[in-house]
């Protein structure tokens, strides 16, 4: 190296370990400048703290993806960081068609975010792979602040717990409900149905193809919406997959049950024929737009129905009502539906773990996630019960409706039976999709479909 | 010696190209056959046990889906080809003519070629609807249908339906080479053989066919080995269903890996997939070898 090739003198301070400093002359050369810039980025990077000594988080979401919920997103994380200026959060949407892939590679590479908020069984799939970081603690302290008690139900928080840890943090509620056409039952001379046979009863009689208006729409595709809708007939049928042990009883003890709510279910298409007959290649969109178009009295629909029948038809408003949740067989024991705790969870070697944690106790606080829930009415719903009641619900009837005849029946596929990363691959997979779609193309019996599942399922559990 | 020197040169000019592709394809095949031998699973923090050959006899021996997916697998391929060909040749030798507005016919039918994978799914969707889809509206409305086709929700026409999406995904790039090709046949053949007296059909069969048939080898051939591991349009289209009757390969690596989170499994059944790619890809190569012969015989 020549001299030309030297940086010019530098003077460095160097830190002695009193907290005192001495001055050191020295000269260094752009190998070594190089050295102490790469050694000072790789610090700051892997001790997750920015250039502006902040602690830099990264976190994943999944469900909050949609333009304006993205938007009412932003707004939060700005106002965080302005309580918390010591920590910055980027937030990195995740497609949910590539949740996996993306979050595996991440955990093959060990670089997964400090926070995410994902599907149900995550959390506990990403600790059966040693992943996640235990949330104990902090409902520790929900518990001693009252907190706990504020969560709409046990189920909400336990679901999450695994080999005696809370893997996660219930942040919202995502429900699954019966939309339907107050106007076409009144013509009808029908009233809302509250159990199985009024519900079979009325969409047989509103199903009226000259006028071109189906009885029921609901998704019956190879995909997982489908074994939401079945989800929640086979528990008002009595059934489960697992029991509250955590036992697998799909085909077993429950095997009855579930058969009787598949046939039910699928009875609508092949017996009743009061779908449209494409049910068996329907996802969440299509029985949301024929519903949207007026096309349906009865629809088994998402939350976010709400949001596209106020913008795409919100002459239709008024005419639709959403059913209580159906009794069935089981009776009120029975009388549940479909609804999903979403989970937060933080990364186990997140260098800025502490922090994570501190913004996933600021976030979930009763009243933070308002101004998402008015981006997109009804999609998300709160998990505390201080947050149900607001003027934004009370002034939006369907909203009401929701909270009132949905959201206190709504629970997630493992219950009674607590969390099991097992119910990721069980939901993953479509184990429960396959019996719908199956019975509805003619391939096989309800009681050979659930069989089948029974016995994927059961391979599962067994490996 | 010169030509030592200039191979070593050559060589060595080559080498990071060699490099890079080494490091890109070679260290990820190499690392793959590793994982499909370990029980590499999401649902277990010790992912590297090994388990020999247990998976690839799991998925040749114990489950019949692998079978069903490569039968599939078949089905969808010879299908996908042979329709993109008959298409894509009939339109080549249509525009092979002097036809008013050939140019802009020839730009025309590239554009299925320029749409993203994801959004032809969501187009033919979209067009297969049986209540909101425009094919059906079009089908009821002039009475040539009495109900909706069930063209993604009938076992037995969703698979004919997915291919029909691929032939129109693919008959561009048969289109534009089969047109390069027939362009390369020489026209005083074809008016020797009018003269002698030969019809539409014996010309192309035995003047323009020959001409074109080491292309149509390779391209059938690259179209087979493309459509062999698609993987974007069946899923976004059916899922793999209704009722395993468009499971293909790519769509049950994705499920048994993504889904189901079984790594080992899945990479056992995609080393499976990658020799049949083997297969193809050597009748490839022998074919663009002939294909090579033939030219230059034609030449001599």
């Amino acid at each position: 190296m020549t001299q030309d090739d030297e940086m010019p003198a530098l003077e460095i301070q160097a830190l002695d370990g009193s907290g005192g400093s001495e001055t050191r002359h020295g000269r260094i050369g752009r190998r070594e400048a190089l050295t102490l810039g790469l050694g000072g980025l790789f610090a700051l990077s892997s001790s997750g703290v920015n250039a502006q000594g902040q602690t830099a988080l990264t976190f994943w979401s999944v469900r909050l993806n949609t333009p304006e919920l993205q938007l009412a997103l932003k707004g939060i994380l700005a106002d965080f960081e302005k309580a918390h200026p010591t920590i910055k959060v980027t937030n990195e949407p995740v497609a949910g068609a590539l949740v996996y892939p993306k979050f595996m590679a991440a955990v093959r590479g060990n670089a997964m975010p400090d926070i995410a908020e994902a599907y149900s069984y995550h959390p506990l799939q990403f600790a059966a792979a040693d992943q996640m970081e235990p949330m104990d603690d902090i409902i520790e302290e929900w518990r001693a602040s009252g907190q706990l008690a504020n969560v709409t139900n046990d189920f909400a928080y336990k679901k999450f717990l695994w080999r005696d840890k809370y893997w996660g943090l219930p942040y919202n509620l995502d429900v699954r409900a019966i939309y339907y056409r107050k106007d076409l039952l009144e013509a009808k001379g029908i009233k809302p149905p509250k159990n199985w046979d009024e519900f079979q009863a009325a969409a047989i009689a509103t199903n009226d193809p000259k006028a071109g208006v189906f009885g029921l729409a609901f998704p019956a595709g190879n995909f997982h919406i489908t074994q939401h809708y079945y989800m929640a007939f086979m528990f008002q049928a009595g059934g489960s997959i697992l029991d509250k042990d955590g036992n697998l009883i799909f085909g077993t003890k429950a095997k009855d049950a579930n058969v009787r709510a598949l046939t039910y279910l699928t009875d609508f298409v092949t017996k009743h024929k009061v779908t449209p007959e494409g049910v068996a290649a329907y996802n969440t969109d299509e029985p949301h737009t024929l519903f949207v178009q007026g096309r349906a009295a009865f629809c088994m629909g998402t939350g976010g129905l709400i949001s596209r029948l106020m913008k795409e038809a919100p002459n239709l408003v008024d005419k639709v009502g959403i059913l209580e949740v159906l009794e069935g067989p089981a009776g009120p024991a029975g009388k549940l539906t479909a609804g999903f705790y979403n989970p937060m969870f933080v990364w186990k070697h997140s260098p800025g773990k502490a922090a994570a944690k501190t913004f996933v106790r600021w976030f979930i606080q009763p009243g933070r996630m308002e101004p998402m829930y008015r981006a997109a009415p009804g999609q998300h719903w709160p998990i505390f019960k201080s947050d149900f009641n607001t003027a934004r619900v009370q002034e939006n009837r369907l909203l009401k409706e929701m909270l009132t005849n949905v959201v206190p029946y709504a629970t997630d596929f493992a219950y009674p039976g607590l969390g099991r990363p097992e119910m990721g691959v069980i939901d993953g997979e479509k184990m429960f999709a396959a019996p719908v779609n199956e019975v509805v193309v003619g391939a096989k019996k309800p009681e050979q479909a659930v069989a089948d599942a029974h016995n994927k399922m059961a391979q599962l559990f067994r490996a | 010696m010169l030509s030592k020197q200039r191979a070593r040169y050559a060589y060595f000019l080559i080498l990071p190209a060699l490099a890079l592709i080494t490091l890109l394809k070679l260290v990820p095949t190499v690392e793959a056959v590793l994982v499909s031998m370990q029980q590499q699973s999401m649902m277990r923090p010790n992912p590297e046990a090994f388990v020999g050959f247990a998976h690839y006899a799991r998925a040749l021996f114990e489950e019949e889906i692998f079978w069903g997916s490569l039968r599939r697998s078949a089905v969808w391929t010879l299908g996908s080809v042979a329709g993109s060909y008959i298409v894509g040749l009939s339109l080549a030798l249509l525009l092979d003519r002097e036809i008013r507005g050939r140019t802009a016919f020839r730009a025309l039918l590239l554009v299925p070629w320029v749409i993203p994978d994801v959004a032809t799914a969501l187009l033919w969707k979209w067009l297969y609807g049986d209540q909101v889809g425009i094919i059906n509206f079009l089908l009821v409305k002039f009475g040539l249908v009495t109900k909706p086709i069930l063209f993604l929700a009938d076992p037995a026409l969703a698979m004919a339906s997915v291919i029909l999406v691929q032939v129109w995904k693919l008959y561009p790039v048969m289109f534009v080479v089969l047109l390069a090709a027939l362009q390369n046949v020489p026209r005083e053949l074809h008016e020797a053989a009018e003269i002698d007296g030969a019809g539409a059909w014996q010309r192309f069969r035995f003047v323009t066919f020959p001409f074109i048939r080491p292309t149509s080898v390779i391209i059938t051939l690259l179209g087979a080995i493309w459509t062999f591991q698609n993987f974007d349009l069946v899923y976004l289209l059916t899922g793999g269903g209704p009722a395993d009757a468009t499971e293909v390969l790519p769509t049950l690596v994705f499920k048994k890996g993504f889904w189901a989170l079984e790594i080992g499994y899945a990479t056992a059944i995609g080393m499976l997939m990658l020799l049949c790619l083997v297969a193809l890809s050597v009748a490839y190569l022998y074919a663009y070898r002939v294909a090579g012969q033939d030219k230059e015989g034609a030449a001599r």
